[in-house]
Order: structure tokens, then C-alpha cells, then sequence
């Protein structure tokens, strides 16, 4: 399983998250797709996207946008491919459109076959158990514009990432509230910082927090 | 409102908004063609309240400062209803003696103008023109004069139903619908939909500048653009002969668009030169706006009377403009009396314009009218062919996704193969249903099989992806339309041939490029790949899908504020820009708003392949 989570930031705050992808990639002349959240002005953000990567020498990408009907030749080249990047937005908004076009199943078979996952921000929450983290905490989170109330996701890992993250009082009181009632680590990430995982292999680039039963603990 | 009897001249300067106070019926038309139009005293209309005001276009315009913000303030709402809400005295009024109270009185008359309109019995113009309109007046601002004028503001002589009915009307009559002089609230947010996206995708088109709401739906539609003159403008006083009246409108019209400096040559050796520059003109015009309606779909009803249309090739009067999702080759709308034009026909009905405006040249140059069929060789017909053809070229290179560099290498160094890759594209964008011609809501229509923008999307994605050609089954599965029916889509041994053709003269095209700008083949596909996910994005707005927000917003339009309306438009054409180099920047709408927008994709997304 090759994951990569983004919590977000400029270019250059996530060099060496990306550098890592590229190693994980391990290849020439890859093929990269890149899902929006929402299809609303995503030619923009692809655009973004595109001009991002190809630093990296990668030149072939596809655009992906999951809340509009697609034909099945694009998708089977969307799951051909060698990586599948999930983009920031609105989580709840995402998730509700993955689930009306059928695809966590075939997400988690693409990683299944080895493709490299990545995911930015709501992107990356949706790699986790569930989208609770897009609900938390109340002061910083996404509006349920969807009104879904089934928040569970694509579960390729056991903990919850929480992305944006800002060492602040007000943040930690809230996740180590939910940390110890759940019972689940949360990372929390901020900008620039994320969490790569390479089959058995969890690491995580830049300054990160996990909060687990209660406590909060600093990595790196 | 009860101070309309003051000259609002000498107000200027003394009211909070003081450019509203020049636009008072006051126009160059009146005294420049005096037999083009008629004139009417008007009234303020009372109880009515600004539904929409265009905060952008009245920034452009100079009627608002540059830094005022989009809110609607009680002194601003006063100067718009106080001078755009008002009704015209009419021949009915007068001959009835209806009594108006002498403070509700404007100090200046409105014109109505005189222009021809095919559906007057009399087919010369006489009698035809602004049958519920008026002109309000001009501002200039910036080195341009727009023209503003009026949709509703009552029943002039100048209507159909006057004419063939032969008899005056009273302002709302219930016995009749179009002739009755009004006009209803959804006419203006249908041309405010769609003449915002359309305007923001490169179209000349009137704009919207407010909409002021009354009682039962209507409503007085207030349209602005630097020239609202039609080539019926011209056509009345050509089919009269009258070469006085005929000089004076082409004087003025030609002055216009030299202040406004939108044409680059100024002086003229003499008449002849003149006149024919502005048939040229016209050709040019004409060609590019019939090859752009062609290429996009866009269904104007062009007519040989020039009525439906402006001379600049601008769109005028929504009520009959459609925007289809496929090139619905054989939609005709049915018009009770008789159908429409196709948007096929269109191209041959811009030639017969300008077919009259040489003709008009020639009259104007020699004092004889000949007829029209003596100049159906001329070198500016000629021209007019020649330029059709370039255009469709750089269209199809621009859907594509080339940039404006590309497209001009393209069709000065490989046009035989922008014209091979044209007739393969043609090929499938005509195909048509094998169900035949059928009925639809308001006309007829025999359905396009294939979406073109579908194809144009994708195809440089998943060729670069795969790095090989699409097969004919993989190629039909993405280009079919929910149209297609299984007995549509055989694949023939044509069908699999034009497959392969449209493929390999696609990359061609790529090829050239990749030689000329010395760019990894690669690299030119991605930015094809980047730009016509742009150009051809899945949901675009169609003709029905417009009709249905409009029926949405009225809906919510009891709760909706002018300055919310505002915004949804804005963030409605916004989201229809198809411009790639346009950077586009989402605003911070409100939740209620992000709530309705998704209900307008969800409607352009469900009629994205309609008429």
C-alpha cells in the first residue's frame, strides 16, 4: 500500500512530500490522475496541479472530475494509471460524490494493485476511516452542504488525519477529547508537513502531532 | 418621485449619482434621422422596485464610481426607478384624453426607432420598428458611448399587432400579448443569464444594466451596448428607397463606431469609399459572428430583415436565442405562422445582410438602387466566403485548445490540414439520429448523435495517457450522446474510416506544432489536455437549461435582494467561462447561495446536450 497525505500549503513547503512520492512512483514517465473534490472551476486546480508536477519531469496527467457523469474509457485509464491524487475541498461535498459514482470500492482496489494514493487536505481525510475529522473541531470545519450523515470513507489506514493543523490550545483540548472517547490516534498535520505510508511503513516528513486516549504527543 | 418636471439636465452635478441625470431621452438619432423614429412624451410609472441592477456594466459605463460597492442604496435605487421607470404617452392616451397628472411628465420625449421586421404585413419598414421599447438616452465614459434603452415601457405604434390589427393600443391591453406594450420579469433574467455568460465567452451581445419589477411579473428590461443599431435599421429606408433617411443612418451609424474608436480607418478619399468600407465591415462582422454561432451552436434566428441582430454582431432580444448542447442541425422553431431559420441557414442569411449592404453602398455611392441580385458576385460577397471559411478554421484550431500563436502558425503554414481535420470533425458533429425529424417543446428538431466537446476533451488526455490511437469502439463510447441509439452508432466501415481519419488529422495537427514550436510532442498534447477541459467542459449552459434557472431564481425571487441576484449572476457567468487564459477566481458567496448555484449546475448539467 502506497499512501501519501497532504495537509496542505504552498509548492515548496511540500518538497520533500513530494520527493518521497516520486521515489514511490518509481518510474519513468508515469501517469498521474488528479480527482477534484468538486468539479466547479476544478480546470483551474488541475491547471495548478499540472504545473506542479511537471517539475518532477512528469508530463502525462488526467483530469478527473467524479460529481459529473464520465464514460467508462476514461475511467479505465484513470485506474490504469500510476497514481491517483485526491484534491482539497469540501470533504463532505467529496465524499458524497465518490459514494453516488461508485468509486471507494475501486479506489481501494487501485491501491490494492499497488498504485500510489495521495490525498491533500480533504483528499488526504478521505484516505482515513471515516470524514470525522472534517466536522472537527466546530471553530475550523467543513459545512455538510450535502447533508450526508453515513461519514465513513475509504479506511486504507487506522488513524484519522487532520490536516491545516495549528499548535494551539483551543485545537488540542478539542482532539484529545475526541482521541480518548473514540479511541483513535489522530495525526494532525500542519501545513507542509504529512505522512507517508509505504506498505508496512508509516513516516512522517516535516512537524507532526498524534493525539491518542486523551494525550498529545509531538513527532519530529 | 414626484419631481420629474425639472429639467434633470440641471441636476447634473447635484445629485448623488449626476450621470443618471443625462440619460433623459435625450440621442444623437432623434435629430441625425429624423424619419427614423417616432417620439413619445412618457410618465413615470409608479410602485415599481429594482429586481437586478448590473453594478459591473454601470462601472464601465460611468454610472457609478469605480470603487462603489455592489450595494444597492436607497439614493442609487431612487435615480435608477427615477430614470428608467416610466411609460410612454401613447397615440391611445392621447386620442383618449387620459388624464396624467403634469408632475408625473418627463421633460423630454423617448424614441421609439423605425426599423424593418418581417413579421409587418407591409415587409418595407414603414410601419415597423420598437413596438414595446424605447431609448433612454446615452452615457459616454472612457472614450465610448453606450447606447441604453428599454424593454416594457409601452405599447407604441410601431408593433405587429398595431399594424395588422390596425388600431392603437392601450399600454397592458389584456387582448393582446406582445403588442400590449409590457414586458415580464423572467424576459430579463433570461437575457441577464444568458448575455452575462455569453458576453463573458467572447460574444458581442446587449447586457443588461437593470430590471425594475411591478406588480403581476412585469417589468421594465433596461439593455445597454456602445451601438444598439441593427442592419433593419438600414433595411426599412433601403427597401423604401428613401436614399435621404437611408444616408443619414449610415452617416450616424459609421460617426458611432469612429468616436467609439472600433473601426481603425477614419478618413475616407469619398462616399464610395466610405460605403464600402462599412459593407466590408459588415462582412467581416458577419462572417465571424455566422461562423461563431455555427461552431458554438448559438441559434439566432438570423432573418433577411436584419432585426435579430446588431451590427456589430451582437446578440439582441433573448427571447428567440437558444444555445444547443449538440449541433442540432435541424431545429426549427415554430413560430405559429411559419418556422424558423436552422442554425445551418444562418450562415447564408449573414451573406444575404451583407449582400443588402453592398447593395446599400452602391446606392448610397450612385443614387439608383439596383437589385440585390447585381451584387450577389461582388468581390465583398467574396470576401465574406473566404473569411467564413478562415474563421470555422480557427475555431475548430481554438476548441482544440491551441493558443492564439498556434492557431496562427497552424493556418498560415499547414491550413490543408486544419481543413482535413475540419471535414472529419464535421463529419461526426452533423451525424444525426436515425429517428428523423421530430417535435419538440417549441419547433421541430432531428437530434445529433455525438458530443463534440466530449471527444475534444478527452481524447488528447487519454492519447497521451495510453500514447496510442483510441479504438472505434473505445472513440463511439465517448463521443456517443444520450440521443444515440444503438442502431445510431453501428460502425460502419465510413464510421471506422472517419474514426481513424479523425484520429491520425488530430495528430497532425499536434505534429505541426510540436515541429513549428520545437515543444516534446508530449508537452503540446498536455496543454491541449489543460486547455480544452476548459474550452469543452462537460456542463455547458444550453438554451433549456437557462429557461430553467430562470424558472428557479423566480421561484426564490421573493427572497432574493437585488444585490443577491447580482452576485448569483456574477458567480453564474463565472463558472460558465470557458476562456482558458482567464483566471478564474471563485468569490466567497454565502451558504444559501453556494445551495442555489448547485442547484443551477445540477439544471446546466441535466440539459448540458439539449436545445
Amino acid at each position: 500500500m502506497k499512501l501519501v497525505f497532504y495537509s496542505g500549503g504552498i509548492d515548496k513547503d511540500n518538497y520533500q512530500l513530494d520527493k518521497i512520492f516520486i521515489e514511490l512512483l518509481g518510474k519513468k514517465n508515469p501517469v498521474v490522475t488528479f480527482i477534484p473534490s468538486s468539479s466547479y472551476l476544478s480546470e483551474q486546480e488541475f491547471k495548478y496541479f499540472v504545473k506542479h508536477y511537471s517539475k518532477f519531469k512528469i508530463s502525462r496527467f488526467i483530469h478527473f472530475p467524479i460529481d459529473v457523469p464520465f464514460d467508462r474509457i476514461l475511467f479505465q485509464e484513470v485506474i490504469r494509471s500510476d497514481a491517483i491524487h485526491l484534491g482539497g475541498g469540501n470533504t463532505f461535498y467529496f465524499l458524497n460524490s465518490l459514494r453516488k459514482a461508485k468509486l471507494l470500492p475501486q479506489l481501494r482496489a487501485f491501491v490494492k494493485k499497488g498504485g500510489v494514493l495521495t490525498g491533500l487536505s480533504a483528499g488526504a481525510i478521505m484516505m482515513t476511516e471515516n470524514i470525522d475529522m472534517a466536522a472537527y473541531p466546530e471553530f475550523d470545519r467543513d459545512e455538510n452542504t450535502v447533508n450526508i450523515s453515513n461519514l465513513s470513507a475509504l479506511k486504507l489506514v487506522d488513524f484519522l488525519f487532520f490536516p491545516h493543523f495549528k499548535n494551539s490550545t483551543r485545537y488540542d483540548v478539542v482532539f484529545k477529547k475526541y482521541s480518548k472517547l473514540h479511541q483513535k490516534i489522530i495525526y494532525a498535520c500542519p501545513d507542509g508537513a504529512g505522512i507517508v505510508v509505504n506498505g508496512e511503513e508509516l513516516r512522517f516528513v516535516g512537524k507532526c502531532y498524534a493525539f491518542a486516549d486523551g494525550h498529545k504527543f509531538s513527532i519530529n | 418621485m414626484n419631481q420629474v418636471k425639472k429639467s434633470p439636465i440641471d441636476e447634473v452635478g447635484k445629485r448623488s449619482y449626476s450621470t443618471f441625470a443625462k440619460i433623459n431621452g435625450e440621442h444623437p438619432f432623434k435629430t441625425q434621422v429624423p424619419g427614423g423614429r417616432v417620439e413619445y412624451q412618457a410618465r413615470h410609472k409608479k410602485g415599481g422596485k429594482v429586481a437586478f441592477f448590473n453594478f459591473d456594466l454601470a462601472r464601465e459605463m460611468g454610472l457609478i464610481p469605480k470603487t462603489h460597492p455592489n450595494h444597492l442604496n436607497p439614493e442609487l435605487e431612487q435615480e435608477i426607478l427615477r430614470t428608467f421607470s416610466l411609460v410612454i404617452i401613447n397615440e391611445f392616451d392621447v386620442i383618449n384624453k387620459v388624464k396624467i397628472p403634469e408632475e408625473d411628465i418627463y421633460p423630454y420625449t423617448f424614441m421609439a426607432t423605425r426599423y424593418l421586421q418581417l413579421q409587418h404585413p407591409d415587409k418595407t419598414g414603414k410601419t415597423s420598428g420598437d413596438g414595446r421599447s424605447i431609448w433612454n438616452g446615452t452615457v459616454r465614459n472612457n472614450g465610448i458611448t453606450w447606447d441604453i434603452s428599454s424593454c416594457g415601457t409601452g405599447a407604441t405604434k410601431l408593433s405587429p399587432a398595431s399594424n395588422i390589427n390596425k388600431k392603437f393600443y392601450q399600454t397592458g391591453d389584456p387582448s393582446i400579448s406582445y403588442g400590449c406594450g409590457l414586458s415580464e420579469v423572467g424576459e430579463g433574467l433570461e437575457t441577464l443569464f444568458f448575455s452575462e455568460v455569453l458576453g463573458k465567452n467572447g460574444f458581442k451581445t446587449e447586457r443588461v444594466l437593470a430590471i425594475i419589477e411591478f406588480e403581476k411579473g412585469l417589468g421594465i428590461n433596461v439593455r445597454a451596448n456602445p451601438n444598439l443599431m441593427r442592419p433593419s435599421h438600414f433595411f426599412g429606408h433601403l427597401k423604401q428607397g428613401n436614399v435621404t433617411s437611408l444616408k443619414q443612418v449610415a452617416d450616424y451609424y459609421i460617426q458611432r463606431q469612429i468616436d467609439n474608436k472600433v473601426w481603425t480607418q477614419t478618413n475616407f478619399k469619398n462616399d464610395k469609399e466610405k460605403y464600402h468600407y462599412l459593407a466590408r465591415q459588415v462582412a467581416k462582422t458577419f462572417a465571424e459572428v455566422s461562423a461563431k454561432f455555427e461552431d458554438e451552436y448559438i441559434f439566432c434566428w438570423l432573418d433577411w430583415d436584419g432585426d435579430n441582430i446588431l451590427m456589430d454582431g451582437g446578440i439582441i432580444d433573448y427571447g428567440s436565442i437558444r444555445q444547443f448542447g449538440l449541433f442540432h442541425a435541424e431545429y426549427r422553431y415554430d413560430d405559429v405562422q411559419r418556422y424558423s431559420t436552422t442554425i445551418l441557414e444562418q450562415r447564408q442569411k449573414a451573406r444575404y445582410i451583407v449582400q443588402c449592404f453592398v447593395q446599400i453602398a452602391d446606392f448610397l455611392t450612385t443614387g439608383k438602387k439596383k437589385s440585390i441580385s447585381q451584387f450577389r458576385g461582388h468581390e465583398t460577397l467574396k470576401f465574406f466566403d473566404k473569411f467564413f471559411i478562415e474563421c470555422k478554421d480557427r475555431n475548430l484550431t481554438q476548441k482544440m485548445g491551441f493558443k492564439k500563436n498556434q492557431q496562427d502558425l497552424l493556418l498560415k503554414n499547414h491550413r490543408p490540414l486544419v481543413t482535413k481535420f475540419r471535414k472529419t470533425y464535421t463529419y461526426f458533429e452533423r451525424a444525426q439520429s436515425k429517428r428523423g425529424i421530430h417535435k419538440v417543446a417549441d419547433g421541430i428538431n432531428r437530434d445529433a448523435i455525438f458530443c463534440m466537446r466530449d471527444i475534444m476533451r478527452e481524447f488528447p488526455q487519454i492519447y497521451l495517457s495510453r500514447q496510442a490511437a483510441l479504438s472505434p469502439q473505445d472513440f463511439t463510447e465517448i463521443i456517443k450522446s444520450s440521443y444515440a441509439k444503438k442502431q445510431d452508432l453501428k460502425l460502419t466501415d465510413i464510421r471506422k474510416k472517419q474514426i481513424n481519419r479523425f484520429q491520425t488529422s488530430y495528430m497532425a495537427l499536434v505534429y505541426a506544432i510540436e515541429k513549428e514550436t520545437v515543444t516534446p510532442r508530449t508537452q503540446v498534447l498536455l496543454e491541449l489536455t489543460m486547455r480544452s477541459s476548459v474550452i469543452n467542459k462537460y456542463d455547458r449552459v444550453t438554451g433549456d437549461s437557462i429557461t430553467y434557472i430562470v424558472q428557479k431564481v423566480q421561484k426564490l425571487r421573493p427572497r432574493l435582494g437585488a444585490e443577491e441576484l447580482y452576485q448569483l449572476a456574477c458567480e453564474f457567468s463565472t463558472y460558465q467561462n470557458l476562456n482558458p487564459d482567464q483566471k478564474k477566481v471563485s468569490s466567497e458567496i454565502p451558504p444559501r447561495h453556494k445551495n442555489i448555484m448547485q442547484g443551477f449546475y445540477s439544471i446546466v448539467r441535466d440539459c448540458r446536450e439539449g436545445l
